[in-house]
Parts: C-alpha cells; sequence; structure tokens
C-alpha cells in the first residue's frame, strides 16, 4: 500500500502545483534558517572525541592575583605555567599526560624552487598522540626518551609533508624548520578535530597544527610561541629563564584520567602540590584546583558562543512559524480533497488508512520542503562564511548526518504539520460531502 | 437480507432539530430490486445513507446479512461497505485524475488482495460495463453515461452483496439513462440485490418493488412482482 499511497500523494501534489509549492516555499525557508544555525552549533558543541571525551581531563590549578580571580566567577586560569606544568608532567598520577603550547615557525623545503612556508606547530610529550588518538600514516609518534633527551625529532601534518616531500613517505628524512634541522618520525593522516579541544585557549576552531615537536625544545632552543601567554605580576628579570620561572600561565594541560579513583587521586595530588607550593609563597588563593572533562571543559570556555544559541533557537521559533503556515496550507488543500476523502471512506476506506495516505503526502511535502532547505542552508552557509571569513571555515559546512538531519526534520515537521489538517480530513462526513457532489 | 427496524434518524442544530426517519422499518430479501421514490426531503437519501453505513441512526436496530451494524466501529463499518456493498451516485463521483482501472481499482485496494486478482477483476468489471478498451482514458475523456458505467464497474469490481443506487440516472439524458437502467437489470439478475433511490417513475415502475417514503415514513408499497429470487422472505414493511 505504501507505494500506492505514494502514488497518491504525486499525484494529489500534482493536481494543486501551486499549494504544493507554496508549502515546499514555506518548509523550505523554514528548514534553511534553522539547518544553517543548527549546523553551526551542532559542529561547534559536537564532541570531538566521544569515546574517551569524559576521561581525558583538562588541568586547572589557581596560581593567579591574590586580589582578582583569573575569571568570574572564581575560575582558575587555562593554562599552566612553566613550573607547575614541568611538576605535574614530573609527578602526577595519570595514565598518561601532556603539557604543550603552540610554537611557530619557517619550515624550508628543500631544493632552490621551493618557497619557504610559515608554520604554525605544538610543541608536546609523545603521549599526545595516543592521549588524543592522532592517526598517523607514515611513522609514529617520537618515544619517551626524545622527549626527556630533547631529540630532535618531528611528526609533520599530511599537508605539510605533501609541500615539503610531495605526500611520499618522508619518515627518517631531515627537514628543516627556522634554523634548525629535525628528523621526521611520523605524519599524521587526515586529523581535523572540531572543536580543537585541546587548545581552546588559542582558538577552538583553527586548523591542527603543521608540525609537532618534542615540548623540553621550546626551552632548549628558546622557540617563538605562538599561544596566549596570561601574567598577572610582572617576572622578576628579563630573559627566557626568567619568564620560566614566572607566574605567567602559558601551557596547556590534559591527563588521561579513566576511573574515579584516577581522578580522585589526581585532585588529591593537585592539592597536596598546591600546599606544598604555598610554603615557597605561591599560589596566594584559596585552593581551587579543577578536572574538567572534554565537553565540561568546551562548556566552560564557551566554544558554543551563546549569540550563535540564541540564534539557533530564533531560527527554530521561525521554523515554527513556517509549520504554522503550512498547516494553514494544508487544511487549504485537504479541504478540496473533501470530495475525494469521502468518496474513499464509502468505498471502503478507514478513516486509519486515510490518515496514513495523508500522512504519506505531508511527508512528500516534507521532503521536498527538506531538499530545497538544504539547498537554501547550504547558500546560509556560504553567507557567513563570507561573513566571518576562514574562523568558521570548519563549522559552516553540512556533513552527512547534517543533510540526513535536514531531511529528518523536515518530513518530520510536515507529518507533524499534517497531524490536525489530516485529522480533519478523515472526519469529513461522507454522506454530506457525497451529497453536495 | 437487509432488516431496518423503527430506525430514527434526528439531525440537530442548537435551534431546531430535523426528523429525517421516523420509525422507519423495512425489510429486503437477497436478490430484489427495490426502487425508493418519494419528494424531494422525504428521507430517501437519508434511508440509503444509513443502508450503506454513511451514516448511523439515531435509534432503532438495523441488521445487515444478519450483522447487527448499530454499535460497529469506523474499522467494522469500512470493511463492511467494502466487502458487502456497492456504491452508485447521481454525480459519478469518480477521480478525475485517475484513470479508469485506476478508479475501479479503488475498493479493491481497501482489501487484502493480490494485484493480479484485482487487475482480473477490474478488467472483468469493465468488461461488464463495456469500456474494457478505455482503460487507460481519464474520466473527462468520457460521455456522462460513460462514467456511470465506470461508477458502475467500480461497484461491481468488489463482488457486492447489495447495489445502493442514488439517482443513478439523474444526470443523463432518457439514452444514456436507458441503457445504465438495464446494465443495473443485468446486474440484478445475476443475483445482486439493488436499491436504487429515483425521482423517475418510468425507471421505478421497471423495479419488482418501489417504496414510497414521505416525511421520513415508509407510506406506501407497490409489488408488481415477485422477485425471480429462490427464498425470497415476505416483505414486511411498516411505517408508524
Amino acid at each position: 500500500m505504501f507505494g500506492y499511497y505514494l502514488r497518491l500523494s504525486w499525484l494529489s501534489i500534482r493536481r494543486n502545483p501551486i499549494l504544493s509549492s507554496l508549502m515546499v516555499v514555506a518548509i523550505a525557508v523554514g528548514i534553511g534558517a534553522s539547518m544553517t544555525t543548527i549546523t553551526v552549533n551542532y559542529a561547534m558543541g559536537s564532541n570531538p572525541i566521544p569515546h574517551k571525551s569524559d576521561s581525558l581531563f583538562a588541568v586547572q590549578v589557581d596560581s593567579w592575583d591574590p586580589n582578582e580571580a583569573y575569571r568570574e566567577p572564581n575560575i582558575p586560569p587555562d593554562q599552566l605555567t612553566y613550573l607547575d606544568a614541568m611538576a605535574l608532567m614530573e609527578n602526577a598520577p595519570a595514565t598518561r599526560q601532556v603539557a604543550m603550547t603552540k610554537v611557530f615557525d619557517i619550515i624550508v623545503p628543500e631544493g632552490v624552487e621551493a618557497k619557504p612556508i610559515e608554520a604554525l606547530g605544538r610543541a608536546t610529550f609523545s603521549d599526545f598522540f595516543s592521549m588524543f588518538d592522532v592517526p598517523f600514516l607514515y611513522g609514529g609518534s617520537w618515544d619517551h626518551s626524545s622527549d626527556n633527551n630533547r631529540q630532535m625529532v618531528i611528526v609533520l601534518s599530511r599537508e605539510i609533508n605533501e609541500k615539503v616531500f610531495g605526500d611520499k613517505n618522508s619518515v627518517g628524512k631531515f627537514v628543516r624548520v627556522g634554523s634548525h634541522t629535525f628528523k621526521v618520525v611520523g605524519v599524521l593522516g587526515n586529523y581535523q578535530p572540531i572543536p580543537k579541544y585541546y587548545d581552546v585557549t588559542n582558538g577552538p576552531f583553527n586548523d591542527p597544527e603543521d608540525y609537532y615537536i618534542p615540548f623540553n625544545l621550546v626551552t632548549e632552543l628558546e622557540l617563538s610561541r605562538a599561544g596566549n601567554t596570561n601574567c598577572w605580576k610582572a617576572t622578576e628579570d628579563s630573559g627566557f629563564e626568567a619568564f620560566l620561572n614566572s607566574e605567567c600561565v602559558w601551557i596547556q594541560f590534559w591527563a588521561e584520567l579513566p576511573t574515579t579513583q584516577d581522578q580522585q587521586e589526581y585532585l588529591s595530588f593537585l592539592k597536596n602540590y598546591v600546599e606544598s607550593q604555598k610554603e615557597f609563597g605561591r599560589f596566594p588563593r584559596p585552593i581551587n584546583n579543577r578536572l574538567n572533562d572534554v565537553m565540561t571543559w568546551m562548556e566552560l570556555q564557551n566554544v558554543v558562543d551563546n549569540s550563535a544559541k540564541v540564534m539557533m533557537w530564533l531560527s527554530i521559533m521561525f521554523l515554527m512559524v513556517c509549520l504554522l503556515n503550512t498547516i494553514g496550507l494544508l487544511l487549504t488543500k485537504f479541504t478540496t480533497k473533501a470530495p475525494e476523502i469521502a468518496l474513499r471512506r464509502a468505498l471502503g476506506a478507514s478513516k486509519m488508512t486515510l490518515f496514513i495516505q495523508h500522512s504519506i503526502e505531508s511527508a512528500l511535502i516534507g521532503m521536498g520542503g527538506g531538499i530545497v532547505g538544504l539547498l537554501l542552508a547550504w547558500l546560509g552557509l556560504k553567507g557567513i562564511l563570507s561573513l566571518f571569513g576562514s574562523e568558521v571555515e570548519h563549522v559552516a559546512h553540512l556533513d552527512v548526518s547534517m543533510i540526513l538531519f535536514a531531511i529528518g526534520l523536515a518530513v518530520g515537521s510536515a507529518i507533524i504539520a499534517g497531524i490536525y489538517p489530516t485529522w480533519r480530513a478523515c472526519n469529513v462526513q461522507p454522506a454530506v460531502q457525497l451529497k453536495t457532489q | 437480507m437487509l432488516l431496518m427496524k423503527n430506525i430514527k434518524k434526528i439531525y440537530r442544530t442548537e435551534v431546531i432539530e430535523t426528523h429525517a426517519l421516523r420509525d422507519f422499518s423495512l425489510e429486503v430479501a437477497e436478490g430484489e430490486f427495490v426502487s425508493v421514490t418519494g419528494p424531494s426531503g422525504s428521507g430517501k437519501t437519508t434511508f440509503l445513507n444509513i443502508a450503506g453505513l454513511l451514516e448511523s441512526s439515531t435509534d432503532g436496530t438495523y441488521q445487515l446479512d444478519g450483522v447487527d451494524v448499530s454499535n460497529l466501529n469506523d474499522n467494522a463499518r469500512s470493511q463492511l461497505r467494502n466487502e458487502k456493498i456497492g456504491f452508485i451516485f447521481q454525480s459519478f463521483n469518480l477521480i478525475p485524475d485517475l484513470n479508469l482501472f485506476d478508479n475501479v481499482d479503488v475498493p479493491l485496494r481497501y482489501r487484502a488482495m493480490s494485484a493480479t486478482e484485482r487487475k482480473e477483476r477490474i478488467e472483468s468489471a469493465l468488461e461488464t460495463v463495456g469500456l474494457a478498451n478505455r482503460m487507460k482514458h481519464i474520466p473527462s475523456q468520457l460521455s456522462g453515461g460513460q462514467q456511470q458505467r465506470v461508477a458502475i464497474a467500480r461497484a461491481l469490481a468488489g463482488s457486492p452483496r447489495f447495489l445502493l443506487a442514488d439517482e443513478p440516472t439523474g444526470n443523463l439524458d432518457s439514452a444514456m439513462a436507458e441503457s445504465v437502467m438495464e446494465l443495473l437489470e443485468d446486474i440484478n439478475t445475476q443475483g445482486t440485490t439493488i436499491i436504487m433511490v429515483t425521482h423517475d417513475p418510468m425507471l421505478a415502475q421497471r423495479t419488482p418493488r418501489i417504496i414510497d417514503v414521505k416525511d421520513g415514513l415508509v407510506s406506501e408499497i407497490h409489488n408488481h412482482q415477485k422477485p425471480e429470487i429462490i427464498n425470497t422472505p415476505e416483505v414486511a414493511i411498516t411505517g408508524a
């Protein structure tokens, strides 16, 4: 019967092309507007590492100004000082943990003709790749001894490997970054976490880095850092060593703590650590250590902008208005079909079969609205891209799941919008309708 | 086969009550061809609607084929309509954008019937009314008489026990009316019970029984001849 109903629906849509088109347009406009904002919110707020987001924790300790919280209400700094990050790396009880910062330099490809490439990198520890499930195309991460021995090793992004080595396996080859030469140990596969949760401080929707090097090389080589640095008091001396010993926060710190017990032990360690530091005159504020899992961290960091949320709800309300219009149009359409419905009732159709038939017609109209709405959403996202540029490049696009969601939303909305008109249509009095023919 | 006892039908609005049928009682045996006549507003169509389960009575009992239909739910009434009753309307009521084949197919679609069986029945029904060669035409391509023939084919396709015809020739000229009437007589001869509402006394005279309805009551019954059906019960009509 489904095929029969589908055919009848198509005939009915063709019978009133203007009315049907108006309904498709009403749904399309609502779907287009809502999908544009839902897509942006979805990309901004989606879980970038769902299988382990509740066991990865951004670590916060409150080393900030005694007179003023880093951010109200009493939020500790987003990043750690070098002193604290190194102390935690050495002693804190985590399954895995990494300190990291953003660096930048010029990569110089081989060959006279090749142009230097401005590149952003990440100085981190070897566990970064396994903690965050970073895929490799060639080779792999450096090992712990490379961390400790400050070895000149590098992992390249796929894009940089393409530019420098023409997409060939470059493991074992050497690459110049600034004035230093690194040995390639790995090349990443496609890696584009959205949002870039492990460093929301420096832009949750930025591209992943072009290269990765051992963290300890930052201090060894005094490399140029590209990330945010925040200080609440002046360094005691000038120079890099003084900066490292300062209260400036500039290091992102993550720990992998799979069980509740691991988390309790880690918090306990942080408490003891801060208390011990207080004896040296550090940590002037009350103890305020925090472990935030991935989703909590993104919420805390306002990764999904409030205005984006407001826009999304406004657009959903707009979809409701469009659906109200659709209800009116469906009422008109089904009213014009009353004689046929009455005839079908007389010939043996039950109310339920007619309800199903007309719900399928509503769904078909919804599908048409969904397809046109997707086109409008695509245009809307293009508009957002042209307004905000590359900052929103990774969130302003429709993936397969959002396309399916849009169609589902349109069909579901149309069926819901069609319930009342369909119910009305199925309750026509056949005797009255047939008599008035 | 059809037994109505003391059927009442009252239409109520906020200010007025209209008694369309008052203690209407009637029995129609299997295989009869009955015409129902009466002036406009006498209750003929209301009787036909109740007989066809398109409306419920306000009071009284109605048995169709031995089944008391008074308290049946919508699904059961729909199923009874679909399996036992065929309708023929004055204005044909064909669906304009379906071809003849699909129009005749409509009642069969609401039965669990294979595509092959439906096709056989549709072709046979259209053959009976002489329109087998025009299956792919749409109703607007036919004359009024042909359209009524399609409506008859639609009613016949489901092999109903009953045909309820409401002014089947009302929209046709005399020649077409004659051919439709002949078709109905043929159908009746093959055993289908027919109840036909008509204003046309000439047509009514051609049926074995005429029931006059006036002010919602059966006022007179004419028996021209006994229907040629075995085991026909005595006609027992009472007007209150």
